[in-house]
């Protein structure tokens, strides 16, 4: 850790258990829990207390005949989707069966398996109201599948827009705007039309290799990625249907695997000029967590507002070796309220870690 | 992958080999680097002796090649020189015996996953072809050097089962030859 920085990352949680690379993270966004899944075939479920205690709770063998590469949970909490290198969806949930010592008995239940893709499924995720599911591959897809009642999922749309594996795809936190990040450098966003056909609306170029991971700012109108060519790229809405790069950030030294933006916490920001965009964590290849604060740029006086000024930004926080030699595949801030100094992260070592920043001493 | 019957390159120059540097020849696929029983040796041993590029040609220099009875050095596929290496990064590149080589996927997939199998964890391999040595260099050069693409494709159990051939070390057990 650097103690130059005004912030550090201190440790709270190491869980071991998967056998075999751990891919992805996800906290569920009501309950205290959080979900892994691995090359190992698992998810593993771990609950954690109001004081930071956390424990393994369940593990989901989940069926799947491959790698389990994302887990995404349900806006509501009560849904968990698996994507796999099998190239299905899983979807899953638990029947609450809570016995007379207040222990939750129950048992994760497939209750649906999306097929349609060709070959790996490589991320999943459920939109703001979790009205729609979207899935992408490595045959060059992006699928939007309709929720409905009874564990049903419609096949709403198959969008064949990129030129090569899909790697990601992420829902804006409170429209329905869909991005996917792709093995062909871009990155695509697509909304529904009158007819509620969904499309392609714009593709944002730049990054020089594979877009592995995309994030959009809590607060909409920002959208990071991280790329394979080590930087991660800042993205403004400029106009309701069109965005442009505003900032690039290098730092890392191998593959960016991973981006999450929080919005941030902390009490001596209240007051600052500049709208704060909150935290955007980064990592990937190298070991490292890097932890960006991203802001509104700031107006001097006399100065008319630009658009085109890029947000101030500065690295508040960086973690070397989070998970010692390993790669580290995931970064995801904790959702809930009250724990949004809380970060995850997976890695090749196969263990989720969990980490708090705070100001450095 | 070629079809039955289609050999890229029918008649590749066999080069003689070098003599072993008289390091461990004999290891199995599956074995660490340093040929103990716990992992905590290992890992001191390791921080006594860094690795050097012959030792990560010793390696890579037996793989077979898929379509001949000859291994990577003896067609020059691999040699020492074209090893680079770090403290905890290795850089391996490799010439294909013809510009059009479509085997040039599988051998990289190759020498990735003996590397893997043998080096210390803390190495971050990359695996190149010789530039301007294949047609198709950017396109080979970019999924090779995809972590998930190549995890993906280890998971095909045909794809491994080639690899394994290519790995076992065995003289005259040649997987795609007619």
């Amino acid at each position: 850790m650097d103690a130059e920085l005004p912030y550090s990352l201190s440790n709270v949680a190491d869980l071991p258990g998967h056998e075999d690379r751990a891919w992805n993270v996800a906290w569920n966004p009501v309950k205290p829990i959080l979900a892994s899944c691995s090359a190992d075939k698992n998810v593993r479920i771990y609950a954690y207390t109001e004081d930071l205690r956390f424990k393994h709770l369940d593990s989901i063998p989940t069926g799947h005949a491959k790698t389990v590469r994302s887990v995404a949970w349900a806006p509501s909490g009560q849904t968990l989707a698996t994507a796999s290198f099998d190239a299905n969806i899983g979807v899953w949930e638990k029947e609450s069966e809570v016995d007379e010592a207040g222990i939750d008995q129950g048992e994760w239940e497939c209750i649906s398996t999306l097929e349609g893709h060709e070959t790996e499924c490589k991320s999943v995720a459920y939109s703001c109201n979790g009205t729609y599911l979207a899935s992408c591959s490595r045959d060059k897809t992006v699928w939007i599948w309709e929720v409905l009642p009874d564990a049903e999922f419609e096949t709403v749309s198959v969008l064949m827009e990129h030129s090569q594996d899909v790697k990601c795809v992420a829902w804006h936190p409170t429209e329905e705007i869909l991005a996917s990040a792709s093995y062909d450098d871009t990155i695509k966003l697509y909304i529904e039309d009158p007819s509620d056909d969904w499309f392609c609306f714009t593709t944002l170029s730049g990054h020089s290799s594979t877009v592995w991971s995309i994030a959009w700012s809590p607060v909409g109108g920002y959208l990071a990625s991280g790329s394979d060519d080590k930087t991660v790229r800042i993205w403004r809405r400029i106009a309701e249907h069109k965005w442009e790069c505003v900032l690039v950030l290098t730092g890392h030294d191998r593959s960016v695997y991973s981006v999450s933006w929080g919005p941030g916490k902390d009490d001596k920001r209240k007051g600052k000029e500049g709208e704060h965009l909150g935290w955007l964590a980064t990592t990937g290849g190298d070991g490292k967590v890097m932890i960006w604060e991203v802001e509104e740029p700031t107006v001097k006086e006399g100065e008319t507002p630009s658009m085109s000024k890029p947000p101030d930004h500065r690295l508040v926080a960086c973690l070397n070796a989070a998970h010692d030699v390993h790669d580290v595949n995931s970064v995801v801030w904790c959702p809930r309220k009250g724990y949004e100094d809380l970060l995850a992260t997976t890695g090749d070592d196969g263990h989720t870690k969990v980490w708090k920043i705070a100001p450095s001493a | 992958m070629s079809t039955r019957g289609e050999i890229f390159n029918p008649n590749p120059v066999v080069f003689s080999t070098a003599k072993s540097a008289g390091r461990r020849s004999d290891l199995s696929p599956h074995s660490l680097w340093i040929n103990d029983d716990s992992g905590s040796d290992s890992e001191v041993e390791d921080k006594i002796e860094p690795i050097d590029q012959d030792e990560v040609f010793d390696l890579i220099r037996s793989i077979y090649d898929p379509e001949h009875p000859n291994t990577l050095e003896e067609l020059r596929v691999v040699s020492s020189p074209q090893i680079a290496i770090g403290s905890n990064h290795v850089k391996v590149e490799f010439t294909p015996t013809v510009p059009h080589c479509g085997m040039s996927t599988l051998i990289g997939l190759c020498i990735r996953v003996r590397l893997l199998r043998s080096l210390p964890e803390r190495y971050k391999v990359d695996i190149y072809v010789k530039p301007g040595s294949h047609q198709s260099e950017h396109a080979v050069n970019k999924q090779l050097n995809d972590k998930e693409r190549v995890a993906a494709a280890l998971e095909n159990p045909v794809l491994l089962d080639t690899v394994e051939q290519c790995l076992s070390n065995v003289r005259g057990n040649n997987p795609l030859a007619p």
